[in-house]
């Protein structure tokens, strides 16, 4: 029998981690992505990536990493998984290390590691402030040598549209778009793997790339995959505001001794530099002393978000506040922080060496995504998804350069399980259902063509950007995410009118926006639904009408189904795997 | 696998090839021109330069040095080996060179382009120069390395034109230009000065360099056009030693001696 | 301020064979405003400053925070990131056009992939034994770190390629961004394995030896990556292995 073909949908950290290993094992690859994969979104994480490898003597051990993670993600995670990623974190950046990623090293030439938020450890090993880069182009390269050496092909340029379901609902294969020709075509493969990352785009501007619209995820969703914890959004507390987007700001800028603080008299008119210690409200160090500055992401996002819209103290009654590197020496930054402090230069037109910089939370990640069980395998047989993408390893908030470890560690289970399960699956019936397929997406393109509306998908696209980051982030009342289901609702009607000012078959950018818009719509009202049934406040999810926790009801994973139906899609609830760790209140004013 | 028709869908051109790793023998003959320029190209300058600026000591230690250098044993080969033949490669191939690059410092006027692109100019008027000056000087007219008393006559009966003149004047700074910065870009092109602050400090010691040759070329150009030596006769009698009092090396300081009063 | 407006003028090709047309675009001002989001403006109201209805620019682009390297492209006679271009800072009317040395997709989009296949063919890896724990990596101290952080930095944005002179289809010059791959990749202790392999690789016809050493690519990095260094280098390693390789038959 031939090697079993796999395919993997997602050139970032969980994709490519998923690639390198069924190439190891002899498995033969076919990885889609829109972009180049080095140009994937993992390439835009900066602070670093957790592992407990205690080498700051510290006593800091994998079980210690395991409960932060937890905690931090407010019991919301199935244990068994994390605790498997934790274990497995300090043998994947020993692995990192070896393939040439450029860590920071100790004077004695070992691995050096910072602090991040919702830890007391200093467990974060880091390159600069381009982790994510460096990551990245460390298992690129990877693959380039496999697919040098003829063991994975890459199809870069091409956007996943479907999967290919035989008559059993099977995964068999699936329908990809090429951006440039507009070809639509079908491939087939034993298994797939998605690892198509965030969902930013939902959001309109957030801190993520222009590919993270979820359109992948959304189009599973549709044939039948759950959807599991989609209303938890985590919103980064340190984004510079822009007009295309939000740029992050990385935590490890409060990792390095950053200070987040407002003027004690909003209207002070002084220079910033000139405002003396005692005007000036360092409000998370005040409120939380233990953590200070490095308070896990919704808490602190949670703390602006009261300074500016409650007590009015945003920076010139704008909503910003200062975050504060200039106490720390003009060296000591360009060495551990010169990469993002450039960005904030280039973009804001500022050196953050001289002057406090001007930041405000932004969307940035999704904990919710594809459900998958512990072998990291969706609903739908066949389809495995990692990464973001996927729901498994953050609970109801994600620490912290966690996520580049859940990237790796997801893609490194992916891959080989798909490959076992490729290796034990059964020849499909006729053609595994490719032609019906490929029919189906023919059709909605042919459609989309001719579509003769009035709207234009990219203002669209605007509207559900503003309602989902109005209604459906940092601050969620029942009423509000009634009004944003109501409007995704209105704008799902008003896009069977798109009209494309762009009909060619070549490198139609506007083509390939509106089916990928479509997929946001459907996916925001999982997302916005989702929230609207959780009663409680957990992590990222944050209702004041439902301050408290409620493990009672809704310790539980929310696992979204696809109706079809106008009503949308149905929330079913499903017990969290509580066994090694039991929950206990998540305090951050004090030691936990 | 299925797939939906196509009509001819449009094709995009294909650009510039990959890297052939490791084949073809364009490396060989890309350093052979690199390394010309300064041996024995660049070493034969010197050397000229120098010769030259015996003009500077008259008629006579002008001729005693042109019969002294045609006096080396086995002259005409040296001249062919070390002079003509790697004058003409390095002229040649560098013109290829050159027609390969697309000069692009309109939209980037930097000043490495400026040099990249002047590198080229300065080799094509040397090209030019080189090929007049060689057919003029070494082939036609006088005879001088049989005639050396004539060189200086020879010489200065050319540079009377205000044409000719002019054309060796650019021509001076020219070659003295493509020498200097072809000294710095053979160091930063071969390792040499492989960081920024030592290819910034060998550039002020290349155009050092540059300024002295150009200053002592031009001077040499003065001593056939200035007042001091008006006239000179078209043929002045050389010593029939074998080699002048001051044989050494062209490199060699007594070369500055008025070893022609001797 | 409400109407202060910013002028454009984008070079549209409609496919590689189709004939190159400039339209002009007038769209409200926004403070801090860049070529990107300019791009996205045009593609919500596709509409030329003559009132003509048009289409959406097609061009690269993804994290927009200049370090995906994908928004490569000509403003005002420039190659550079469109995202990091801030509309404040460009003379007006704002001139954009595709890069010119390689082969157009359609508008502002060309094809890149020239670069991936040059990374290939100097093997622009480490060659690790496989991905199963073989414990820590090899100790390497700071000073070792800082010459290969700036290296690995490269966003393969192609900008030093497309400034360069000799990189053109007449001298398939390889470009700085694959040598100073080679040196990022030769610095490191396993990764040296390979170095006599990419040294020959960079001999090769379109190879290092077609440098002019215009420095243009330095200038242009927006990762402000050592690349003349990584050239000269290169230059003295690759002509050591060459002397190597001569001598020893």
């Amino acid at each position: 029998m031939a090697a079993p073909k796999i395919i993997v949908i997602g050139g970032g950290l969980a994709g490519l981690s998923a690639v390198i290993k069924i190439a190891e094992a002899g498995g033969n690859v076919d990885l889609f992505s829109i972009v180049p994969v080095k140009r994937s979104h993992s390439v835009c994480a900066q602070g670093g990536i957790n592992a407990a490898k205690n080498l700051k003597g510290e006593g800091d051990t994998t079980w210690q990493h395991f409960d932060d993670t937890i905690y931090g993600g407010d019991f919301l995670a199935n244990q068994t998984p994390v605790k498997g990623m934790c274990e497995a974190a300090p043998g994947i950046i020993d692995l990192l290390d070896r393939m040439g990623v450029p860590f920071n090293r100790t004077p004695e030439g070992l691995l050096d590691f910072r602090r991040f938020g919702g830890t007391l450890y200093h467990r974060t090993a880091f390159a600069g402030a381009t982790t994510g880069q460096q990551l990245l182009y460390a298992l690129d390269e990877q693959v380039r040598r496999h697919e040098a050496e003829g063991k994975v092909t890459k199809y870069e340029g091409w956007e996943f549209l479907s999967a290919v379901l035989d008559s059993k609902g099977v995964a068999r294969g699936i329908t990809a778009m090429n951006l440039r020709t507009m070809e639509l075509r079908s491939f087939p493969a034993d298994a797939i793997i998605l690892a198509t990352g965030g969902v930013g785009a939902l959001f309109g501007k957030s801190t993520n790339s222009v590919v993270c619209t979820g359109s992948a995820q959304s189009a599973i969703f549709q044939q039948g995959a759950y959807y599991a914890n989609g209303e938890f959004i985590q919103v980064h507390p340190t984004s510079i505001p822009g007009e295309d987007k939000l740029r992050l700001m990385s935590e490890s800028a409060r990792g390095e001794g950053g200070r987040v603080w407002v003027p004690r008299n909003p209207g002070d008119k002084r220079p910033v530099k000139q405002i003396p210690a005692a005007e000036r409200f360092y409000f998370l160090e005040e409120w939380y002393p233990k953590y200070g500055n490095l308070v896990p992401r919704d808490v602190a996002t949670r703390a602006i978000h009261k300074v500016v819209y409650e007590l009015g103290l945003g920076i010139d009654g704008q909503p910003m506040v200062y975050l504060d590197l200039t106490h720390i020496d003009r060296a000591t930054l360009d060495h551990k922080l010169g990469g993002i402090l450039e960005i904030y230069e280039k973009f804001v037109g500022v050196d953050p060496h001289d002057e406090p910089m001007k930041i405000f939370p932004g969307m940035h990640y999704t904990m919710g995504g594809l459900w998958v069980d512990f072998d990291q395998m969706t609903n739908i047989p066949g389809i495995f998804a990692a990464g973001e993408c996927e729901y498994q390893y953050h609970g109801a908030n994600r620490l912290g350069a966690n996520s580049l470890v859940s990237c790796i560690y997801g893609g490194f289970q992916a891959g080989p399980n798909a490959l076992r399960y490729a290796k034990n699956l059964t020849a499909a019936e006729g053609d595994g259902g490719h032609a019906a397929e490929l029919a189906r997406q023919t059709e909605i393109n042919n459609r989309l063509v001719r579509n003769d509306g009035n709207e234009n998908p990219f203002r669209l696209w605007r509207e559900l950007g503003q309602t989902m980051t109005e209604h459906a982030t940092v601050t969620r009342y029942n009423k509000g995410l009634k009004v944003a289901d109501q409007k995704i609702v209105e704008l799902l009607d008003r896009y069977n009118k798109v009209n494309l000012s762009d009909r060619s078959q070549w490198a139609n950018t506007s083509f390939a926006f509106a089916r990928q818009l479509k997929n946001m719509l459907e996916l925001s009202r999982t997302v916005v639904l989702g929230a609207l049934q959780r009663d409680e406040s957990r992590g990222a999810h944050y209702k004041p009408d439902f301050p408290e926790r409620n493990d009672e009801r809704f310790l539980k994973t929310s696992k979204a189904s696809y109706t079809g139906s106008p009503e949308g899609p149905r929330i079913d609830y499903e017990d969290v795997d509580i066994q090694h760790i039991k929950p206990r209140p998540r305090r951050y004013d004090a030691a936990k | 696998m299925a797939t939906t028709h196509q009509t001819a869908a449009p094709q995009v051109h294909s650009g510039v090839q990959p890297l052939r790793a490791g084949q073809g023998t364009s490396f060989l003959w890309r350093k052979l021109h690199s390394l010309l320029g300064i041996i024995p190209i660049g070493a034969f300058l010197l050397e000229h330069l120098l010769s030259n600026y015996e003009a500077l000591k008259g008629p006579l230690a002008y001729a005693e040095q042109v019969k002294f250098l045609n006096s080396l044993p086995l002259v005409r080969v040296l001249e062919w080996a070390f002079i003509f033949l790697p004058i003409l490669y390095h002229a040649f191939y560098g013109l290829y060179i050159w027609l390969r690059g697309k000069s692009n410092v309109v939209y980037y006027p930097w000043a490495g382009n400026w040099m990249y692109t002047a590198q080229r100019w300065t080799g094509m008027i040397a090209f030019f120069y080189i090929g007049y000056h060689v057919a003029t000087q070494r082939f036609l007219g006088a005879d001088l390395p049989h005639n050396p008393g004539m060189a200086f006559a020879k010489v200065q009966h050319e540079l009377s034109n205000p044409l000719i003149l002019a054309f060796y004047v650019i021509s001076m700074i020219a070659i003295c230009w493509h020498f200097a910065y072809g000294i710095w870009l053979f160091a930063a092109k071969w390792g040499i000065t492989p960081g920024k602050t030592a290819r910034k400090r060998f550039g002020y010691v290349c155009a050092a360099i540059g300024v002295l040759l150009c200053v002592m070329g031009l001077a040499s150009i003065w001593a056939f056009v200035g007042p001091k030596y008006a006239n000179a006769p078209a043929n002045v009698p050389v010593s029939t030693l074998v080699a002048p009092a001051h044989a050494g090396s062209a490199f060699h300081l007594s070369s500055f001696q008025p070893a022609a009063r001797s | 301020m409400a109407d202060r407006t910013v002028l454009f003028e984008i070079k549209r090709q409609a496919s590689p064979d189709a004939p190159a047309v400039w339209e002009k675009f007038e769209l409200p001002w926004r403070p801090g405003m860049n070529v990107i989001s300019a791009m996205m403006e045009i593609a919500a109201n596709p509409v030329t400053a003559d009132g003509r209805e048009t289409t959406p620019v097609t061009y690269d682009s993804n994290c927009l925070e200049e370090i995906c390297g994908s928004c490569a492209m000509r403003i005002n006679g420039k190659a550079r990131m469109a995202c990091s271009s801030l509309v404040d800072n460009l003379e007006q009317p704002i001139k954009v056009e595709p890069l010119t040395k390689f082969p157009l997709v359609r508008d502002l989009q060309v094809d890149r992939s020239v670069l991936f296949e040059n990374l290939k063919a100097v093997k622009a890896w480490v060659p690790i034994d496989g991905t199963y724990d073989l414990g820590s990596g090899p100790r390497m101290f700071p000073q070792e770190q800082e010459v290969r952080y700036p290296l690995s930095n490269c966003i393969s944005c192609t900008c030093c390629m497309e400034v360069c002179p000799q990189f053109n289809e007449a001298t398939g010059f390889v470009g700085a961004a694959t040598i100073a791959q080679v040196k990022l990749f030769n610095e490191h202790p396993s990764g040296k394995v390979l170095k006599e392999e990419r040294l020959r690789a960079l001999s090769g016809d379109g190879g290092i030896q077609e440098c002019g050493y215009a420095q243009n690519c330095v200038e242009v990095c927006p990762k402000q990556l050592p690349l003349t260094d990584a050239i000269s280098d290169i230059s003295r390693d690759v002509l050591l292995q060459k002397a190597k390789d001569f001598l020893r038959g």
